[in-house]
């Protein structure tokens, strides 16, 4: 069954990984919050679970990795060490270490990464808290000694008895005893209490905790486990089958106008609306099918944060808000890693040294804040510290020196232009290149990755109080309303949600300033560019006429607004992306097929307002 | 030989262990094999009957494998029936507390079918069937 095989490892990774999302987070609350007995549990529990796992799956290296760390927490849930920087280090080293040997065998399907190391580490970590411990503790460990002796003898006679001893046993307990000469003292020592605590708890949670397992095994047996491909291929089919609504609305529609009154087109009608209501209805049901928690990404931070701060020296508390919010799954994927850079960013660059906030009257310890919330379609991701802002003139200098910018240019830039200095590719604020920060990649990465999103990022940023980036992601991908437009004789899609209005303006009303278009709307100035000359089809032959079509974008802080010919409608569409086509560099996202079943192409408004940064420096 | 469609039931908190276990049973030739999630779901699956051997995993969060096994054996009903405890660490005073708590048997991860056979049939053997 080389299959079954197959499904068992895939599972076993997947699982295995779970469990490590699910422990990690608790090692820097355990560090925070000091010994807790249900969290040592847990992350004991999880070790023991993937290393028997592991085990018949014949995984030699996670075997003996988890091994070593299960040792060690069952020592620190046993109250036999305590907690410090040392297991937790190796520890914690050991959780990275089982992820990538996890990586290696879901990419290769086999691990031979040597951990002898890192188990000597464990090892040696162990070993050096219990030497702490005994000597602490030396007068009362002595005077328990005696006991252990006797208890072994008591326990290996009872095994020995009770039990009926065949081939097979004495084979299970030849190996039982190898495992021996391993244990120290103090292994033995707590046997005793071990077994009554066992039995006290065991009694007092036979009756106490009835009910409430009771209750959450109901609620767990309602889940399932479902492949993520067959998820897809369902969100898959229900694209089609919005395309295939889409066309029926139009047929049935031209259906009307021809018979009108007629029974069967009125029957149709009603069906079709039915139909209507129906897959929209599908529609949600499987995004939400895709949405998780975005707390599913946020568990690794505080870890993250932990280490970041550690290794520049500076004291961190990192909050996190809005946790539960659910997002697509695959924001859950692409938002991992611009999050990493924001916060180290934010840490590394953000954040003043604790000295410094100690001079400047702040509290000396950081603070990083990350909120995230739902706003109408959008899911808003917000990483707030409260370091000492960005300093516009110093980003300006920088971007010259580095020959990303003239010195005149920079002059006629906007603050807010200004921030965006640290996106630009080849962009780091830092005179050298810390160990964090300069990882090869800048914060250029978290606008491409953001932008894969369909999303924008803002900064907003003052001096001395601290600096937000605002991620803003549409809640789902592949199925969006959309505005149908047409521009010299072509139409195209616009994705609605960053749209803010539609005007029907006069010539007359539109300025140019300078070279550039603008016109204003309530008070505000906001430039104009022609759809036809951003996508460079104007060659078509133009329309002219007094009035013109404008759409007005708001994506973040920015407002610009783009001409059109003429506004079609609104269209719920779903997105086809286009292989081998430089999407950045065109303004189309994807295509998409219309009701009366066209192919359009869906045009990138954040890949206009990117490169509106470089065309108009207000 | 046991009664192949014989209904057993396999407890694991972890869903790659059932289906490891599940695996190997079926090696064997059992062919009515169904799962519970800890000790908690496996007593209320139990407890409607129909189950002719229990496969249990010994550290299991909510209910772990100890007190469904004390729950089993101190309900009049469901006292004669067998359990094997799964367990990784070899320890004797777990092993000890499980004997005295009335296991039938138990086997240390990793197994084999074969292995699982054996203290399978042994455990039929010892009540009598």
């Amino acid at each position: 069954m080389p299959d079954e095989m197959e499904e068992i490892i895939s599972e076993f990774i997947t699982e295995a990984v779970e469990s490590l999302d699910k422990i990690e987070p608790l090692f820097v609350e355990l560090e925070q919050k000091g010994q807790d007995q249900d969290m040592l549990n847990d992350i004991f529990r999880s070790m023991h679970t993937i290393k028997g796992a592991a085990g018949f799956l014949g995984f030699q290296p996670i075997v003996d990795l988890a091994h070593s760390a299960e040792n060690i927490m069952k020592k620190l849930r046993d109250g036999e060490i305590p907690l410090n920087k040392q297991l937790m280090d190796a520890l914690l080293k050991s959780v990275d270490m089982l992820r990538s040997l996890l990586e290696q065998l879901k990419e290769k399907g086999s691990v031979e990464e040597d951990v002898s190391l890192l188990v000597k580490e464990l090892e040696t970590a162990l070993s050096a808290s219990i030497l702490v411990e005994n000597n602490v503790e030396d007068a009362p460990s002595s005077a328990k000694s005696v006991m252990p002796a006797e208890q072994e003898t008591k326990t290996s006679d009872l095994a020995e008895n009770s039990t009926p001893v065949t081939a097979g046993e004495k084979h299970e307990h030849s190996r039982i005893s190898a495992e021996e000469p391993k244990k120290t003292p103090e292994t033995v020592q707590t046997t005793e209490s071990a077994i009554k605590q066992a039995q006290t708890s065991s009694d007092a949670a036979l009756q106490s905790k009835e009910v409430e397992s009771g209750q959450k095994t109901k609620e767990t047996a309602l889940n399932l486990r479902v492949d993520v491909s067959r998820i897809d291929k369902v969100m898959d089919l229900t694209g089609e089958v919005v395309l295939i609504r889409n066309r029926l609305l139009n047929i049935s529609t031209s259906y009307q106008q021809k018979y009108g009154r007629d029974r069967y087109t009125e029957t149709l009608m009603e069906t079709v609306s039915f139909f209507n209501r129906v897959t929209s209805d599908l529609q949600v049901a499987v995004m939400k099918m895709r949405m998780q928690p975005i707390k599913k990404v946020f568990t690794k931070f505080q870890r993250l944060v932990r280490d970041i701060s550690a290794s520049v020296n500076k004291e961190v508390e990192l909050q996190i808000f809005g946790e539960g919010t659910e997002v697509d799954k695959s924001v859950i994927e692409h938002i991992g890693d611009p999050m990493t850079h924001i916060l180290r960013n934010s840490i590394d660059h953000g954040l003043e040294t604790t000295d410094e906030r100690i001079a400047k009257g702040k509290p000396p310890k950081g603070r990083v804040v990350i909120n995230t919330y739902q706003k109408g379609n959008q899911i808003i991701i917000e990483v707030t510290d409260d370091g000492k802002g960005i300093d516009i003139d110093k980003l300006k200098k920088k971007a010259v020196e580095k020959g990303l910018l003239t010195e005149d240019e920079t002059l006629s830039m906007s603050d807010e232009a200004a921030t965006n200095i640290i996106f630009m590719p080849g962009f780091s604020t830092m005179e050298t290149a810390t160990e964090l920060s300069g990882r090869g990649v800048g914060m250029d990465v978290v606008k491409t990755n953001i932008s894969l999103l369909n999303g924008y990022i803002d900064i907003l940023t003052q001096k001395d109080t601290g600096t937000t980036f605002k991620i803003c992601i549409p809640l789902t991908l592949a199925i969006i309303q959309a505005l149908m437009v047409e521009d010299s004789g072509t139409r195209y899609a616009i994705p609605l949600t960053p749209i803010e209005e539609t005007l029907k303006v006069s010539k007359q009303e539109i300025d140019n300033i300078t070279g550039q278009d603008v016109i204003v709307i309530r008070d505000r100035v906001c430039p104009v560019f022609e759809l036809s000359s951003l996508l460079g089809t104007d060659f078509n032959g133009k329309v002219e006429s007094d009035s013109k079509y404008l759409i007005v974008f708001s994506t973040g802080d920015k407002r610009f607004c783009v001409t059109v010919d003429r506004l079609l409608g609104q269209e719920e569409i779903v997105i086809k992306t286009l292989d081998g086509m430089d999407t950045a560099a065109s303004y189309v996202m994807g295509a998409t097929i219309t009701g009366e079943g066209k192919v359009v192409l869906i045009l990138d408004v954040t890949g206009i307002s990117r490169n509106y940064l470089d065309i108009v420096k207000v | 030989m046991p009664d192949l469609n014989m209904k057993i039931l396999v407890v694991d908190d972890f869903s790659t262990m059932r289906r490891i276990i599940k695996n190997l049973l079926k090696q064997i030739g059992y062919v009515n094999i169904d799962e519970a999630e800890d000790g908690a779901d496996a007593y209320s699956k139990i407890e409607n009957g129909g189950y002719g051997f229990i496969i249990s995993d010994w550290n299991m969060p909510n209910m772990d494998g100890l007190e469904l096994l004390g729950k089993i054996r101190s309900n009049d009903e469901l006292k004669h029936l067998p359990l094997l405890m799964v367990t990784a660490e070899a320890e004797k005073e777990k092993v000890i507390s499980a004997i005295q708590a009335g296991v039938n048997n138990y086997i240390v991860k990793p197994f084999t079918a074969e292995i699982l056979k054996e203290k399978m049939d042994k455990v039929f053997e010892t009540i009598g069937k």
